[in-house]
């Protein structure tokens, strides 16, 4: 049985979570809470960066005005892999076409917000930050989440930013610091020739000196957090068994590697329960035909993979994947074979546990604002309930008000 | 305020002339800083803002960096190029304020794909860093490389494409919220056929649409030239910019106060930089306490300035890999609205690579080589706290460091080097 001392000696000095005030008073809390419960869920979010052209990712093939609109990069009626009568998903998702008719893929139609934003960054950070209306980038929806149940997080890696460069808004948090971690071989800290002892030495001074409290909120204290944060995750990280075997075989393919090493990372059980992971290079002006079919060949094959590998390892019904993407793309093709920023479009959502099919019905191709889809479901009706049925987080606080449930789990 | 932008009183000393070196340039070496602190603040803005001879030697390495980068057509080796320009320059204002456009005006290699043309677009934001926005916005419209990497040639009369158009505005002059989605589609008709044959600008008149177009509310035959002269006249303009110079050179995040202040000095400069940044950096705002170590350093920032803190010997090969790896990739940023910068250069991953980057430097011969040879000083540790960190650090940290100091073995140089190595790892030293 883990002692209050041992449970202090362990996550005290270390703790990943780093604790605004009183800090003390409030392990003491944690140490006599129990420990984790085994069956968390955890959600896995896929951004598809630059906006995804959602029409020809699940495609309206049994509409004429699809292919009127479309002369150039429409995708053949009899290439598509056929949902129903009138969807097909793109011919390079066969992997996904294989979970729809498991029933593990849910198709979430007409997805957006009022006023849509085709901005790059400014609709990247409103998907990120769930704050169309105002503009504050101060904290994203899983950060928020994360810091409404901070008391459930001590001790562990509860957000994980894996192969991005930076913090994604989304999981940027007050309570909470989220680690990004570009590869698991970089992520240790280096210290040097020296004996043991002395390197010891070195790093226990180093924590101390960072362990000093600064002004809350200001750049020092940010720093002095994130190096705490960063070390005592990299001692975490390095503990977790590199005999990892997956249980299917990953694409080559960059999303596949880095959900493997999700799916490691879960199987280590370090606490996490949402990770964020990219997949770039969805701004497909011109020319995209070819750039496009291998971003959703390499989306499809390594989601295929991964709950394939989850599944064999017995976790899959503890994990669920969401995808997103900025914006769908402008309904007509533009003169050089690609599409424009655009407005509303589908997410993904793979589990075992979600419901499956297609959710919702197609937005018109005719009725348009601006030349564009309409939405009919805002995207923090989803989020509110990847929150509240998915990972247990009461959705309300976290989003600033109550959005209706989407039937996807 | 107004008066923010008033002539600083501030007395001079160790601690003015350490800021002001690391806000215009990359970082000081200890003689720098002496050298400032002797000669006061008119003396080095006029130094800062007057073209400097470059040593003989500078010009020799420029220019067999510069032609093994073409003749590689590598463009890892033109990153050297411009690090090196950036380390030894006698103007490093210059080739910070490139650095400044390079990331205003993001452009990639990975797109464009040719040496010569990111060489030709860097070249462009050096000749005109001190000189006008004006020209550089309507140079940078017919620059190649900004037309490969937006597109430009799609852009025709009976299919425009917006992407040059939106960037102009959203990126490149005015910042979000100021233009409508009409306007960026009329823009892009008066930017048709602005096109790239054989690798140069050519205006391609039978697809340029003449047709009449309204922008901001204004009606003409716009061509591109015209529409960057309404944007640069759009009020929203000189606020951006002073946005952005106020980030780089002051504050991360700028005060509306601040921001008008600054932008009406850009818009009764008429854009001119040399005047503007005169004012900027002899102003009480530059040398205001809020802005004391206000900054989280770039990669970049962070590299090199530790290179010249310690007068290192660099190889400029393996910096440009360490900073394309803390998230700054020279001649590659990451899309079109460049790097971000501020808290979002730091992650743990990041972080942990910045701290693996002083035991690189100082316990390895990786990255370059330092020297402690000839270095007597009487207190190591205020001498590193205040080289490296030019800050008060408190005395707990203090006595952490000598502490620290007494436990190391060796000889006086191994011992130097884990100092600085352990005050380069604190966090402290991302902030400048």
């Amino acid at each position: 049985m883990t002692t209050r001392r041992d449970f202090l000696k362990q996550f005290g000095a270390a703790s990943l979570v780093s604790l605004g005030a009183k800090p003390a008073s409030f392990l003491a809390r944690a140490a006599a809470a129990t420990v984790a419960k085994p069956d968390e869920r955890i959600l896995v979010l896929v951004q598809l960066a630059g906006g995804n052209d959602g029409l020809n990712t699940v495609v309206p093939f049994g509409r004429a005005e699809y292919y009127k609109a479309r002369p150039g990069v429409g995708i053949g009626k009899d290439t598509v892999l056929k949902l129903n009568d009138e969807l097909g998903l793109h011919p390079a998702m066969a992997g996904f076409k294989q979970l729809f008719d498991e029933g593990w893929l849910s198709v979430i139609q007409g997805v957006g917000y009022p006023n849509p934003d085709r901005s790059h960054f400014r609709a990247m950070d409103i998907w990120q930050s769930a704050k169309p209306e105002k503009d504050d980038v101060s904290s994203g929806w899983l950060g928020r989440a994360l810091d409404s149940t901070v008391e459930q997080h001590v001790g562990k890696v509860p957000g994980l930013a894996f192969g991005t460069d930076k913090l994604p808004l989304s999981l940027v948090a007050s309570k909470i610091n989220v680690p990004t971690v570009r590869d698991v071989k970089g992520y240790q800290l280096q210290l040097g020739p020296g004996s043991e002892s002395a390197l010891k030495a070195h790093k226990q001074a180093l924590e101390r000196i960072a362990g000093r409290d600064a002004s809350a909120g200001s750049d020092l204290d940010f720093l002095r957090r994130t190096a705490r944060t960063a070390w005592s995750s990299a001692e975490k990280l390095k503990q977790i068994s590199a005999s990892y075997k997956p249980a299917t075989e990953y694409p080559g393919n960059a999303l596949g590697q880095k959900l493997r090493t999700v799916a490691e990372i879960i199987s280590g059980d370090m606490g996490t329960r949402m990770f964020f992971v990219n997949l770039d290079g969805f701004d497909t002006h011109s020319q995209q035909s070819n750039a496009h079919q291998a971003l959703l060949t390499e989306l499809s094959s390594a989601i295929t993979a991964f709950v394939g590998d989850l599944k064999g390892h017995g976790l899959a019904d503890r994990v669920l994947v969401a995808t997103f993407s900025e914006f769908g793309r402008r309904v007509a093709e533009n003169g050089s074979l690609g599409t424009d920023h655009g407005a509303a479009s589908q997410m993904f959502v793979v589990s075992p546990k979600c419901k499956g099919g297609v959710i919702g019905a197609h937005p018109s191709l005719t009725d348009l604002d601006d030349g564009d889809l309409k939405f009919h479901t805002d995207f923090r009706s989803v989020y509110a309930t990847l929150l509240d049925r998915w990972l247990s987080i009461q959705s309300e606080p976290v989003l600033g008000g109550a959005f209706r449930p989407v039937e996807f789990v | 305020m107004a008066n923010d932008m008033q002539r600083t009183d501030v007395e001079w000393s160790r601690r003015e002339a350490t800021h002001f070196l690391w806000r215009t340039g990359f970082g000081a070496s200890a003689d720098e800083i002496q050298q400032v602190t002797t000669d006061g603040l008119d003396k080095a803005i006029d130094r800062l803002l007057s073209p400097q001879t470059e040593s003989a030697a500078f010009g020799k390495a420029d220019a067999v960096l510069r032609q093994a980068a073409f003749d590689s057509g590598n463009i890892a080796d033109l990153k050297a190029w411009w690090l090196h320009r950036m380390t030894a320059s006698a103007n490093p204002l210059v080739e910070k304020l490139t650095l400044l456009w390079h990331n205003h005006f993001a452009t990639s290699n990975a797109k464009v794909d040719s040496v010569p043309l990111m060489a030709a677009q860097n070249d462009l934001l050096r000749r005109e860093s001190l000189g006008s926005f004006r020209r550089v916005l309507y140079d940078i419209a017919k620059d190649v490389a900004m037309l490969v990497w937006l597109d430009s040639n799609s852009n025709r009369k009976r299919h425009p494409n917006e992407n040059f158009a939106r960037e102009v505005m959203e990126l490149f002059s005015l910042g979000v919220g100021n233009y409508s989605e009409h306007d960026i589609q009329e823009a892009a008709r008066a930017f048709t056929g602005w096109h790239v044959r054989n690798g140069e600008f050519w205006f391609n008149a039978i697809q340029h649409d003449t047709g009449e177009k309204a922008v901001f509310s204004k009606r003409g035959h716009f061509d591109g030239g015209e529409v960057i002269e309404l944007c640069l006249e759009h009020p929203a303009c000189p606020r951006f910019l002073a946005f952005k110079l106020l980030r780089q050179f002051v504050e991360p995040s700028p005060s509306r106060e601040h921001i008008d202040a600054l932008a009406a000095r850009i818009r009764q400069h008429n854009f001119e930089w040399r005047s503007i940044l005169r004012e900027l950096f002899s102003s009480r705002l530059f040398f205001s306490e809020q802005a004391r170590q206000s900054i989280i350093k770039s990669p970049v920032e962070l590299l090199l300035g530790a290179v010249r803190q310690l007068k290192a010997k660099p190889n400029l090969q393996s910096l440009a890999r360490l900073s394309a790896e803390l998230g700054q990739d020279l001649f590659e940023p990451p899309t079109v609205k460049g790097w971000d910068g501020g808290r979002l250069w730091i992650s743990s991953t990041t972080l942990i690579q910045r701290a693996n980057f002083a035991t690189a430097l100082l316990k390895s011969n990786q990255l370059g080589s330092v020297s402690f040879a000839t270095l007597r000083v009487e207190d190591d540790v205020n001498y590193f706290v205040q080289l490296l960190l030019a800050r008060d650090v408190g005395a707990e940290a203090v006595a952490e460091l000598r502490q620290f100091m007494k436990n190391q073995t060796g000889d006086p140089e191994t011992r130097l080097r884990s100092l600085t190595q352990f005050v380069m790892q604190m966090p402290e030293y991302q902030l400048t």
